[in-house]
């Protein structure tokens, strides 16, 4: 009974993390590397996914999980180009509204176009099988897909960033960017680059999230917040933090949600419990009945014993 | 020029006359107070759709004292302090029957809102026709005259569901129960407990879990599938229903789920044929009754009634029979003679009679139990499937005791 609960909640902790990763890999890459708020980065999420939804309902399931990064990188090239550039003198507060503004933007026209109900992105029926069962319980193949799907982000993301001579430059520009200008490098283009990677990354987890969560106008909302509770807790761009804040926040989650431990729970040790019962509100409330506050504690904890982040290399 | 002169005053005279007529029949301003922008659009939009089609009907059957009643939509946000906002605004506007129903936590500013504005304000009092707030402290503690609630709270639901399910051999005997965590997962989860005795069942487990924050059920399905239940009851609505569903689905664990929500557009479609054989309560179900209400709903609004639409139809009917019942007492505007006439309506409609319970003002209602179906008349989103009616269960069976923290100030 204790090696199910442990297997399975590992299993489905660990690939919950692993969506989290791929929705919030691209904002570590723009926040870290630009220093740019994004509050339009759970909109970019969603966008793939409707783009995504749109090939697929015209049966290209795969063409679409193609194309969502792509469309959703080049609109976030746009997005750079000519909006954020002009406000980047301003400073961050300025950058944070006009993103802030694209997330209303983006959310009411897709309303406007894919109406106020979700729609009905599904995964093909050729990825919609039963991967192995684990203690009798089936596990979807299609959870694997999200997770290896991230693993490969994450790896060529690393690889991009630490070995190739872009990462170098990107880093560069990150760091010291008058000197790498001086020293020949378009520090603008490369930022429109981050920038647009970013955006495609969102646009990727989108359409292969979608196809698994449903796919509304809402689910730019519904992850908005946590994703940044990722970058958070890993560190400012630090992708290995992300990586390790997010399966963080995924395992808590789902321990988090098997938990019947109370306050009252703890008091029986030494004999109040029956006291903290009598009391009730906070002393009875189950661990499991707050799981989706999981994240926002681990944020306050690791925001107050480190703040610059589990990975972070400043403070 | 003497005659022109008469027939200039004869005009004027004429247009003091026709001020004079309107001043005495004024139209009676209704609001619909909805979540028109933001999250809960999609909700609110539904609850308008409805709300104008049934107040537009009263106006084609000759309005109120002769005149149409002015429909006035305001958009809250769908959030508490957007409903103030709005219900400030509507009472300038010179509204006096408000319509609202999107959100408990709304409903429950807007009851408390209305019942200081009646207190305050006895010559222009307000009627709330809460057409949607499920919330059982809207007919217990915050419970007051001007107050109507057309809609089923939790054990109003829960009984007729583990009736029907029970009857039909699918209920069994061990019941997970799994909801939101705020008051009306709450009165779900005590109703489910509640039920449990005479219901011929046992709660194997009660899961409260937060409200639309999150995204993978899988761990909720790993302790569902530890209790082995025979059924999951939940009144969970919008993502909390469908994902909790699909993962169930996905898991491969056979279980019934007995729900009250899952006829919210987009359910069926996402959820696909993990919805099958999965049960509803409702308010109404097109299937159960004719062709002339979905034909004349779509004719005009363009789709078939769905959802909540056709309960918010009945509160408009219902309002409609209370302002006949008082029309041409020559006094003007009276919520408080509507409200007693609204007290006496007998709505027949084609689920049973409606009735308003007096002591509370909750409409006693009858509940359909359906059964998501391939080929059911009426499907929705666009598939085959759809909800076949199992049991209608008549209103006075259904509806709960009155609550004792209810102390109505009647009027007089």
């Amino acid at each position: 009974m204790l090696m199910e609960f442990l297997v399975v909640s590992v299993l489905n902790g660990a690939i919950y993390g692993m969506l989290l990763f791929m929705v919030s890999a691209g904002l570590t890459l723009i926040f870290g590397m630009m220093g740019v708020l994004n509050f339009a980065h759970a909109s970019f999420y969603m966008l793939g996914a409707y783009i995504a939804y749109t090939l697929s309902s015209l049966g290209h399931f795969w063409l679409g999980l193609l194309l969502a990064p792509v469309l959703v990188g080049l609109l976030g090239v746009v997005v750079e180009r000519f909006l954020l550039r002009r406000v980047h003198a301003f400073g961050h507060a300025h950058e944070l509204l006009l993103t802030f503004g694209l997330a209303f933007i983006f959310e009411e026209l897709v309303k406007l176009f894919y109406g106020n109900f979700p729609v009905d992105y599904r995964m093909p029926e050729e990825l919609r099988f039963t991967a192995f069962t684990v203690f009798g319980t089936d596990y979807p193949f299609y959870r694997l897909f999200i997770g290896g799907t991230a693993i490969a982000m994450f790896a060529l993301l690393y690889l991009l960033l630490s070995r190739t001579r872009v990462g170098l430059v990107v880093r560069a520009a990150e760091r010291l960017p008058q000197t790498a200008e001086a020293l020949g490098h378009n520090v603008p283009l490369v930022f429109m680059g981050v920038f647009g990677t970013g955006a495609a990354l969102a646009g990727l987890a989108g359409g292969v999230a979608g196809a698994f969560f449903p796919t509304s106008p809402n689910m730019a909302l519904e992850l908005g917040v946590i994703v940044f509770v990722v970058v958070v807790v890993g560190g400012l761009g630090s992708l290995e933090g992300s990586l390790l804040a997010s399966l963080l926040i995924g395992l808590f989650s789902s321990f988090a949600v098997g938990l019947d431990w109370s306050l009252a729970g703890a008091l029986d040790i030494v004999g109040l419990g029956e006291w903290a019962r009598g009391v009730g509100g906070l002393m009875t409330t189950t661990v499991s009945s707050i799981a989706g506050s999981v994240p926002f504690l681990l944020m306050l904890v690791v925001l107050l014993l480190r703040p610059a982040g589990l990975m972070g290399e400043r403070s | 020029m003497a005659a022109r002169l008469a027939g200039g005053t004869a005009l004027a005279m004429l247009g003091l006359a026709g001020l004079a007529g309107a001043a005495a029949a004024e139209p009676l301003k209704v609001a619909i107070i909805e979540p028109m922008s933001g999250p809960d659009a999609a909700t609110g939009e539904l609850y308008v759709t409805a709300a104008r089609y049934g107040l537009e009907e009263i106006n084609r059957g000759g309005g109120f004292n002769g005149e149409s009643i002015e429909i006035l939509l305001y958009d809250n946000g769908g959030t508490a302090a957007g409903t103030v906002d709005k219900f400030k605004q509507a009472v300038a506007d010179g509204v006096r029957v408000i319509f609202q129903g999107s959100s408990s936590a709304a409903a429950g500013q807007l009851t408390a809102d209305v019942r200081k504005h009646n207190l305050r304000n006895p010559d222009s009092r307000l009627l709330y026709i809460n057409d949607g707030g499920a919330a059982l402290d809207l007919t217990g503690d915050k419970c007051h005259f001007y107050h109507f609630r057309f809609q089923a709270p939790a054990p109003m639901l829960v009984g007729p569901l583990v009736e029907a399910m029970s009857e039909a051999g699918e209920l069994g005997t061990k019941v997970y129960s799994i909801n939101q965590n705020y008051s009306w997962g709450r009165d779900m989860e005590t109703a489910i407990r509640e039920r449990a005795g005479n219901g011929g069942y046992e709660v194997v487990e009660a899961t409260l879990h937060d409200v639309a924050k999150i995204q993978d059920f899988a761990p909720y399905v790993a302790r569902i599938k530890a209790a082995e239940p025979d059924t999951v009851l939940t009144g969970n609505w919008s993502n909390d229903l469908l994902l909790l569903m699909k993962a169930t689905g996905e898991a491969g664990l056979d279980v019934r789920f007995g729900t009250a929500f899952l006829d919210q557009p987009g359910n069926i479609a996402n959820a696909g044929e993990t919805a099958l054989g999965h049960y509803l309560a409702s308010t109404y179900n097109l299937a159960a009754g004719s062709e002339a209400f979905p034909e004349d709903y779509k004719a005009r609004t363009g789709h078939y009634p769905v959802y909540l639409e056709p309960r918010v139809v009945i509160a408009t009917r219902a309002f409609g029979k209370a302002l006949e019942a008082v029309e041409g007492t020559g006094e003007g505007i009276d919520v408080t003679a509507i409200a007693l006439a609204l007290e006496e309506v007998t709505l027949e409609t084609e689920m049973g009679p409606v009735t308003i319970r007096k002591e509370d003002h909750q409409a006693v209602m009858p509940i359909v139990v359906s059964r998501v179906e391939r080929g059911a008349a009426y499907p929705v989103d666009g598939t085959d499937m759809g909800f076949a009616p199992v049991k209608t269960i008549p209103g006075p069976e259904a509806v709960y005791p009155v609550q004792e923290s209810c102390e109505m100030q009647r009027p007089g």
